[in-house]
């Protein structure tokens, strides 16, 4: 058998620089992206590749990082204007969008794309959501001026639906090789005109540890204590797509079956919570803001479950930190991952691998199986959730299985497995760019140029 | 016969705006309202180009031509010199070689190459006589420049009496047959005895500057010794061309035969008893014998056809007009120095010549558009237009805050994390444009006299050849 060899992406050559608006900063962080490209970078840092995170950071931090000795390098892009939006990174977006697109194709060809084509090692950009689909149009093009595109891999990942109506499809797709991380965001975008391929989205080794036994036992004895039989758990943006007004609507439906539920539940800075407090209003549930100051761990959230029996949501205030959210997880009957629209579903996944039981939507999450290791809903009708939720409490058997089974699923989806895939996916996708390996050698006098050029520009100040 | 000949010669690069319009933060300090509204990084890219055409084997040109007796005139903007001290200090200071040699004139330029004397002719005298202070210190000379050009070469009636005021010896302009009427370009004019006109002669000038490498042109290829007979047979006293630097090496490549034009300039002018003179020595020579010129009410300039209509000729530069004022008005009211400086940048004529060709065809257009930054257009014409009026909206709308108390940093403070390394545009050097002074100072006219004459001494004295060598 004859035919080309595949080129092997191993880390001693190959170079990963990611690109993304939201990042690891309290500041960068928003929704999933945040998370997603931390893990990502970290992941592959600690698989030994050099990688390169540029995103919009925060102002008040270091403009550079450099962090897993040295392997994973943070830029932290927009500073100049993100010290006049403090609240966050989709604050000024058209400001930093504008800078973000022309300063950053420059940086990683004239900075990045030299030093590693120089070393030897094929550079894999991954840009991420639509404020970078701009940007990596133009760093394909200025890769090419410079004369090493064929060294690059060039890779635009959609995790969300946002903003496709601002997406130049045509050049986007002409230029970088599309992904996306499920089978439902790759029908969506087909409607685009293109056809990605799909590399899930992973979760973090923490997110696989089990949470601590005390953490949840106290979390469930305060339901027990309290008068409550079912404790329910939803976490999200305050956004319709997420379906609170059918996770509260079930809650109803539940108390009203004389299950004494218990929701705990925590969403976003979003005006829709205002709808999802007034519907549970409406339906006679009685919700209390809880604000827990300091560090807050389960004994303190336990406590207030405990002294208000009365309570039907607890709406958190504050932030969740990762051992609470995972004994939160694990505590529950369900996790209302009810999302309509979902592009990937990464709680329903972080649920699975605390070993908690998800009820999740019916769109993004390609590794959920209904009543194999979630239970997967099939409508918007609140009966159903609660339906469910009544299954579950009376079969223990059923709860163990979908616990168990999905933490195996969970382990799947970690990220040194997800980059395994990933990598099978860029190494057939080199293929199709047709990647040439860099001999190190030294640049056309043109290509030196331009890059002296993307330097000085640099250099300027971006 | 014209036996003598000044040859003067004006640098200058525009501050090129950042188009599409970059959003200004709100509250934002001037340094980064500037990097919001100026794409330095293509101003680089464009100086360092015409570093390497032009200004170097022009400069090592113009400096042997100068120890070969040819005298020069030469003016700079301050947009330029900022960009060569942030980009090539060596650049300057073989410019400091050629300012400082005794052949070669320093001629005041309207530092911002702006339509300040359009919107406010108060501030623009002002300023002009704030340059001459600053290039004297610039350039390390004893006596501030005694003759000026303005921007474009702009001349009308207020414009000569605010320069008068400002007090200069001479000024250049263009001798447009509109202008001169019956008059030929070839002599030294006066409209008062205090202010001198070096009349350029567009013809002649355009032969070298325009024409020189035209093909089509039925005189090319222009050589040094026909060129010299035209000057040599033009009827009256001194012939004055005046050309952009560019000219040498940028207009025209150096495989054009421009740099062994001018090599070979010299010794045919000498042949045919042509002497070079600077501006104040052709002033002290001919002022006995000067002539009366009524300078216009409209501006007369050396653009185009020598009418403000290349530059106010068609709608979209008549809002770009509008904004300038808009712009310098409002930043006048901020009160803030640095925000004030910033609408000045906006003012320079560039941005109206660089939309000229909008609407247009023909060869004004095409010279027009030549200019235009290739990375323009790809937003199309109106693209071009809409967001070059979107950086003037974008600006009046950041000085919003600086009205209202919000600007979150103090005007004129760097936020600290900014590199202490990274070279920056540097501070105005030149003061602001007065605002409204106190009452006291600033009304009547008794007042607004001696606060004009603590500034302005009056007009300089006549100086001789001789002194201006020792100098």
């Amino acid at each position: 058998m004859t035919g080309k060899a595949t080129p092997k992406l191993t880390a001693d050559r190959t170079e990963f620089v990611l690109v993304s608006f939201e990042g690891p900063d309290a500041y960068s962080r928003a929704g999933g992206l945040g998370v997603r490209v931390t893990q990502l970078a970290q992941a592959l840092a600690g698989l030994g590749y050099p990688t390169h995170l540029i995103f919009v950071g925060s102002p008040e931090l270091p403009g550079q990082e450099q962090q897993m000795d040295g392997r994973l390098h943070l830029y932290r892009w927009c500073q100049w204007i993100s010290r006049y939006y403090p609240r966050g990174v989709y604050e000024g977006e058209n400001e930093k969008l504008y800078d973000f697109n022309e300063t950053v194709p420059d940086f990683v060809t004239g900075q990045v794309a030299r030093r590693a084509m120089e070393a030897g090692r094929v550079l894999v950009v991954m840009a991420e959501e639509w404020h970078t689909a701009h940007a990596i149009c133009e760093t394909s093009d200025r890769l090419w001026l410079a004369g090493l595109r064929s060294h690059a891999l060039l890779v635009w990942n959609a995790n969300n639906t946002m903003g496709f109506d601002r997406i130049n499809w045509g050049r986007l797709g002409y230029v970088t090789t599309l992904t996306t991380v499920s089978r439902y965001m790759k029908h969506v975008m087909w409607g685009r005109g293109v056809n990605p391929i799909v590399i899930p989205n992973g979760i973090s080794p923490e997110a696989l540890q089990p949470p601590n036994p005390r953490h949840v036992a106290a979390l469930r004895r305060a339901v027990a204590d309290s008068g409550g039989q079912v404790l329910l758990v939803k976490v999200g943006r305050f956004d319709p797509d997420k379906r609170w007004l059918m996770a509260i609507d079930s809650v109803a439906l539940l108390k009203g079956q004389g299950l004494s539920p218990r929701l705990v539940m925590r969403g976003g800075i979003e005006p829709h919570e205002y709808e999802v407090l007034g519907r549970a209003q409406a339906a006679g549930l009685r919700v209390m803001p809880v604000h827990l100051d300091g560090t807050p761990s389960a004994a303190r959230l336990a406590e207030v479950m405990k002294a208000h029996p009365e309570v039907d949501v607890f709406n958190l205030k504050f932030f969740v930190p990762g051992p609470l959210l995972r004994a939160l997880y694990r505590a529950a009957d369900a996790v209302l991952a009810n999302s309509g629209i979902e592009p990937f579903g990464l709680v329903g996944l972080e649920v699975m691998g605390a070993g908690g039981v998800a009820i999740t939507g019916a769109t993004g999450e390609d590794y959920a199986v209904g009543y194999h290791n979630a239970i997967v809903l099939e409508t918007d009708d609140p009966r159903e959730i609660a339906h469910h939720v009544r299954a579950l409490a009376g079969d223990a058997g059923l709860c163990e299985r979908l616990r168990h089974n999905g933490h195996e699923t969970a382990l799947r989806f970690s990220w040194p497995n997800v980059i395994a895939t990933m990598l099978d996916r860029l190494e057939f996708i080199a293929e199709l760019q047709g990647l040439s390996w860099p001999q190190g050698r030294a640049l056309s006098p043109e290509a030196a140029g331009e890059l002296k050029e993307a330097a000085a520009a640099l250099e300027e100040g971006r | 016969m014209a036996q003598h000949l000044v040859v003067y010669t004006v640098v200058h690069q525009p501050r090129r705006l950042k188009l599409p319009a970059q959003p200004i933060p709100r509250g934002a300090v001037p340094r980064d309202i500037e990097r919001c509204l100026f794409d330095e990084r293509m101003n680089r890219r464009y100086f360092e180009k015409v570093a390497r055409t032009c200004y170097h084997p022009a400069t090592d040109l113009f400096l042997r031509l100068a120890d070969r007796e040819l005298k020069l005139c030469i003016g700079f903007s301050l947009s330029f010199l900022r960009q060569a001290e942030m980009w090539d200090e060596k650049l300057l200071a073989k410019f400091h070689r050629l300012v400082s040699h005794p052949n070669v004139e320093l001629i005041n330029v309207e530092p911002y190459h702006s339509f300040l004397f359009y919107v406010d002719i108060d501030a623009f005298w002002r300023r002009m006589q704030a340059t001459g202070e600053y290039l004297k210190r610039t350039f390390g000379l004893r006596r501030a420049p005694a003759v000026t050009d303005t921007t474009e070469m702009f001349m009308s009636n207020d414009i000569y009496f605010a320069l008068v005021r400002a007090g200069f010896r001479g000024a250049l302009m263009d001798g447009r047959p509109w202008v001169l009427g019956w008059r030929q370009p070839s002599y030294l004019y006066h409209y008062t005895k205090d202010l001198y006109l070096l009349t350029r002669h567009y013809q002649l000038s355009d032969d070298v500057g325009y024409r020189f490498s035209n093909r089509s042109w039925g005189l090319w290829p222009l050589f040094a010794d026909t060129y010299a007979t035209w000057v040599s047979q033009a009827s009256g006293d001194l012939v004055t061309v005046g050309w952009d630097y560019e000219t040498f090496g940028e207009h025209h490549w150096k495989e054009t035969g421009i740099f062994e034009f001018m090599e070979a300039l010299p010794a045919e002018l000498a042949r045919r008893g042509v002497r070079a003179l600077t501006a104040s020595e052709a002033i002290e020579l001919l002022m006995p014998k000067s002539h009366h010129l009524p300078v216009p009410a409209f501006p007369t300039t050396w653009a185009g056809e020598g009418g403000v209509e290349f530059f106010l000729g068609n709608p979209a530069q008549q809002a770009i007009f509008q904004l300038m004022h808009h712009v310098y008005h409002k930043a006048l009211l901020t009160q803030d120095p640095a925000v004030i400086d910033l609408a000045m940048w906006l003012l320079q004529s560039d941005n109206l010549h660089l939309i000229q060709w909008f609407g247009r065809s023909g060869a004004q257009a095409e010279v027009s558009a030549y200019f235009t930054p290739r990375e323009w257009w790809r937003l199309g014409p109106y693209g071009i237009i809409h967001e070059l009026q979107q950086v003037y909206r974008n600006f009046l709308t950041a000085m919003d805050a600086y009205l209202t108390r919000e600007v979150r940093y103090r005007p004129g403070e760097e936020p600290p994390w900014y590199g202490s390394s990274r070279r920056r545009w540097p501070r105005p050097e030149l003061p602001p444009v007065e605002l409204p002074a106190a009452p006291a100072a600033a009304t009547g006219t008794e007042g607004r006299r001696e606060a004009a004459a603590a500034v302005n001494p009056g007009p300089r004295r006549p100086r001789s050849p001789g002194q201006r060598r020792r100098a």
